[in-house]
Formats: C-alpha cells, structure tokens, sequence
C-alpha cells in the first residue's frame, strides 16, 4: 500500500521551504497515516531533496496532516534551477511512498 | 420575524499576476458579491515590478487589472460592488491614475479610487537602519549588509489597516502595494461588521475563510489532486465566494453557471496549501489557528467552514526584501536511439569538459533529465534502459553574471556537430534569466504607518 491510496495532497512554497499537505480520505486512512508517517520516515523518503528538517502537524477536523521541509528547494522559488521550483509536485512524491503496515 | 443575518460575499477575482481575468468578470456579472478581492503579488512579483518601476515612473504594477477593469468596471459601477486588490504592487499611484484614466475612456463617473502605501520602505533603510531596526535574514541570521547594494526593492507584508479606512472613506476601489493576501479580505470584513482589532477570534475564523479562497482556482477544483478526473468544467472553472456571517464563519460556494466544484476535498486541499504551523498562521492582522477547523457540505457547491480562532498579531512585520543574485545558464538538448542514454551522458561530459576550456565560473549546477527524473531529483535514479527511444537532458547553473550564464548555451551548441550523433532540440538561444533572491526580514510593526489617498473620477 501506498500513501496515494489512503489521500491526496497539495504542495507549495515558502522560500525555501516546502510544505506538503495530505488529505486523508476518510478516518481510518487519516489513522494510519499519523501511525506511519513519522517525521523520520517522511525525511528519510524525500532524502536529498530536503536538505534541512521535516516537521508534522495535524489538523484532525479536516483529517490532514501538514508536513513542513525546510531547505527543500534549491534555494527557494525565486533561485532554485529545479524545474519545479515551486515545489508544487513534491506531494506527489509522498503520495508514492509505501507503507510497511496495513490500514 | 427576525431580519435574516448579514453576510458579506466576498468574491476571490484573482490569484497572481498574469491569472484568468474572466472568472473574476463572471463574478462580477453573476456572483451576487459585495466586494471583488484580487490578489496580484507573490515574491518574485514585486521584484519585476520594482524593475519595471525604474525604467519608467508610469510602470510597477500589475497590468492586468486593467484587463480585468476593462471587463468588469461598468458592472462593478452598475452594482455597487467593492473592489480590493494588491495590483498596485511596486506603484499603485501609478496603477490608480491607470484605474482613473480607463474608468473615464468608458464613461463612467462618480468613482472614487483609493491607495493604500505605505508598505515601501525601500527609501528608508538606511535610517531605520541607523534607528536600531537590524534587517538580518530571517532565515539565516547574517546582515543585510551583506546584499544591501544590490537590493531591487523592500515592500512589508502590511495588514488591513489602510483598506479599511479607505472603505471608511467611501472608496469604491482600494489600490494597495504589498498588503497581505488575507488583508484584501479581512479590511472588508472589518469594515462591514466593524469587528475590534482584537477580536482575535473573528479576525482568526475570517483569516482561514481567506486563505481557503485567496487562491482563487485552487478551491474550485483547480489543481485539485483529490477526485482531478472527475472535476467537471477546468476550462471554465469558476472562482470562489465566501458568504461571510458576523461570527467569521462563513459558507464557501463559487460563481453560479461555471465549471469546477465546491466540496470539502477541494476546500481540504486549499486550506493545507503553503501553510507552515497550523496553529500559527502568521499575517500582519491575526495569528490565526487551523486546527480545529471543519468544513461540512450542505448543498451542491456549498461548504460551511467552521472552528478557525485566532491569537494577537505579532509585534513585528515581514518585509520581503528582493536582491540581484546573478543569472541561469542553461541548454536543453535531447538524444535518441540506439544508446540514447550512453549518448546524453557523453553530451553531458562533452557539456562541462568544454565549459570548463572556458573558464566557466558558477555556484552550483544541476541536471535533469526532462520526462524522467526533473521533479524528484537523485530520489529517481538516472535513465539505465539501453533501448529508450529518447533522453533529454537540462543543464543549469547559478552564474554570477550574464557572460557566464551565456557560455552555458554557447558551450551546448559545438554538440550539434562535434558530439555524438542522434541530437536534436538544442534550438535558438534562450532569454537570459537574471536571479533575484529574496531577504526576509522582521520590522517592528510601529515603524510602518499605512496612508490612504483618494482619486476621484
């Protein structure tokens, strides 16, 4: 199973920091996905990508978890030689990972 | 009988420079709204503005609303209907006078245009500076100092203080320069229910109904990852409208007879879009909390969003400062079958044998291989299928100034008959791209004083 079978999610910028935000489809889905995606194992995913820290959050009423990624584009929006400078797809990289547990 | 509530319709008109305009003139002819509320800035933004404003004291703003004006202002004047926008960007003098000037060529009158400055505190650096106000990066820590020769511009993030004493002044369209997204929202509202300034609770509520439609497209089914296939209409997409109540709850909905769709996946996704902490959300105005928000559809197109609160605002503002930070090289060339990906890694290395003959001089470099691995970098190993039909390949660097940045496409062209056989696609030589970087900063927020000046049409 993968994180893109439990939610979709949504990335943007702030600088150089990217934010990604996962929507779970229902309740269990939102369950599973604050047990599995720890803050190492979502840093340990995007790897070199994110060159500072991974910070979690939670907003429950909306079953969403916001994942803050600091140095995570290159320098920033307005720097950044990545073609996605924006990071506007780096949701879909965590919507790729896989999950060692079940729902 | 009771008379039925007040709500304020706010209608999100645009959402960056350069944004559809129709959706906003949809709004305007169809949406029942009390105020349009256009959003034009982001960060690189006010450093081209700033660029355009010193070639010409006419220019620095953002020209598209008089695009959107141009569609929309007969049925803004014919309905009373408010308009708030950032479009003033690095010159909203200039952008009034524009405003004034094609409201008469259509033959309107009696309209009263309103700027907001006071968010341009490029001339004053140097004496806040002298006045204790330090600018180092906010990011970093290091001084301004450091970049302060090659500053472009520095606008604060300013609140919603001037749109509403603008409103108060009877302004029927409020220009402003660099004022928060959720400023262009919460001045109305303020000046509609005349909330207290402390009213953290309601201004934190109004703040996240703000930042769920700020982004106009992008709560009505645009870029929506959710259900993106089933989202009926993109071409046509329609943008949102919140129907504001007292309290700062509010119901999200979005023009009738236009494509997309309200429903809480598509408003879920806009409410986690370039966020930080939650329960922090900084703006000039609020801070606003997240947490505990809920959204609950209660017809087609029609999401009630509850449970936003707030905390005081912070003692100090965020002044985003732009600077020249050098220029992009980069060449772009594809190779093809049979061998193809031993064949782009030999351009490559024939790429930056040749760059270096040149004394090519960078700060950093990055290769992409376009179609396979641009988005995600080194997490997608490099191409290995000897038998691809093709292979692209994008070399950039960070180059100090424009010769340098220009050897990098120079460099790419001896490929065309000096490499390995099967390239296409190098083309004609690219537009040069000049890098500005941005410094945020903190000021204290008694340094930055709002004005507002009427233009009468």
């Amino acid at each position: 199973m993968r994180v893109v079978d439990l939610a979709h999610g949504r990335s943007g910028d702030k600088g150089d920091i990217c934010n990604v935000g996962l929507v779970a489809w229902d309740d269990d889905g939102y369950r599973t996905l604050c047990r599995e995606l720890t803050e190492e194992r979502v840093a340990a995913h995007f790897g070199s990508l994110v060159r500072g820290s991974v910070t979690r959050y939670e907003l429950p009423g909306i079953r969403a978890l916001n994942f803050v990624l600091t140095g995570a584009l290159d320098g920033g929006g307005t720097l950044s030689l990545r073609s996605d400078h924006l990071g506007k797809v780096m949701y879909a990289w965590l919507l790729r990972m896989e999950l060692a547990g079940g729902a | 009988m009771t008379a039925p509530a007040k709500t304020v319709r706010l209608g999100a008109g645009m959402a960056f420079w350069g944004d559809r305009v129709q959706p906003a003139i949809d709004m305007v002819e169809r949406g029942d709204i009390d105020y349009l509320c256009c959003d034009h800035l982001a960060e690189l933004t006010m450093s081209i503005l700033a660029k355009q404003r010193a070639r010409g004291g006419d220019r620095g703003y953002t020209r598209d609303i008089l695009d959107l004006l141009r569609g929309a202002l007969p049925g803004i004047v014919a309905k009373g209907i408010k308009v708030v926008t950032n479009s003033g960007g690095a010159n909203p003098r200039a952008a009034a006078a524009a405003v004034a000037d094609l409201a008469k060529e259509l033959g309107l009158s009696g309209l009263r245009i309103a700027v907001v400055t006071g968010d341009d505190i490029e001339a004053d650096i140097d004496d806040l500076m002298e006045r204790g106000v330090s600018f180092e990066n906010l990011d970093t820590g290091r001084p301004l100092a450091e970049v302060r020769e090659r500053l472009t511009h520095a606008a604060v993030y300013t609140g919603c203080e001037g749109i509403v004493e603008a409103l108060g002044q009877g302004a029927q369209i409020v220009i402003c320069g660099r004022v928060t997204d959720i400023a262009l929202y919460l001045g109305p509202l303020i000046h509609e229910f005349g909330w207290a300034r402390d009213d953290w609770d309601r201004l934190g509520m109004a703040t996240v109904v703000a930042h769920a439609i700020e982004c106009g497209g992008q709560a009505t089914g645009g870029l929506y990852d959710g259900d993106w296939a089933g989202v009926a209409g993109l071409e046509d997409l329609g943008y949102p409208i919140a129907e504001v109540a007292e309290d700062g709850t509010a119901v999200l909905t979005k023009t009738p007879g236009t494509g997309g769709r309200v429903d809480v996946g598509t408003v879920s996704e806009q409410l986690v879009y370039e966020i930080l902490d939650p329960a922090r959300y900084l703006t000039a105005d609020v801070t606003a909390d997240f947490t505990q928000v809920r959204l609950e559809e209660i017809g087609p197109d029609r999401v009630r969003i509850t449970g936003g609160t707030g905390g005081p605002a912070p003692a100090t503002l965020k002044v985003n400062m732009g600077y020249r930070a050098g220029f992009v090289g980069e060449a772009q060339f594809t190779y093809t079958w049979p061998r193809a990906v031993e064949k782009a890694r030999r351009g490559l290395e024939f790429l930056r044998r040749r760059l270096a003959a040149a004394d090519f001089r960078y700060s950093e470099d990055l290769v992409e291989y376009p179609g396979h691995s641009s988005m995600w970098g080194d997490r997608v190993p490099p191409p290995d299928d000897p038998d691809l039909p093709e292979v692209v390949v994008r070399y950039a660097a960070r180059c100090p100034d424009a010769d340098e940045a220009r050897k990098v496409f120079t460099e790419s062209v001896p490929l065309y008959n000096n490499g390995p056989a099967g390239i296409a696609g190098i083309g004609t030589r690219p537009p040069l791209k000049e890098l500005y970087a941005i410094w945020p900063a903190l000021i204290p927020r008694e340094h930055v004083v709002q004005s507002v000046e009427i233009v009468e049409v």
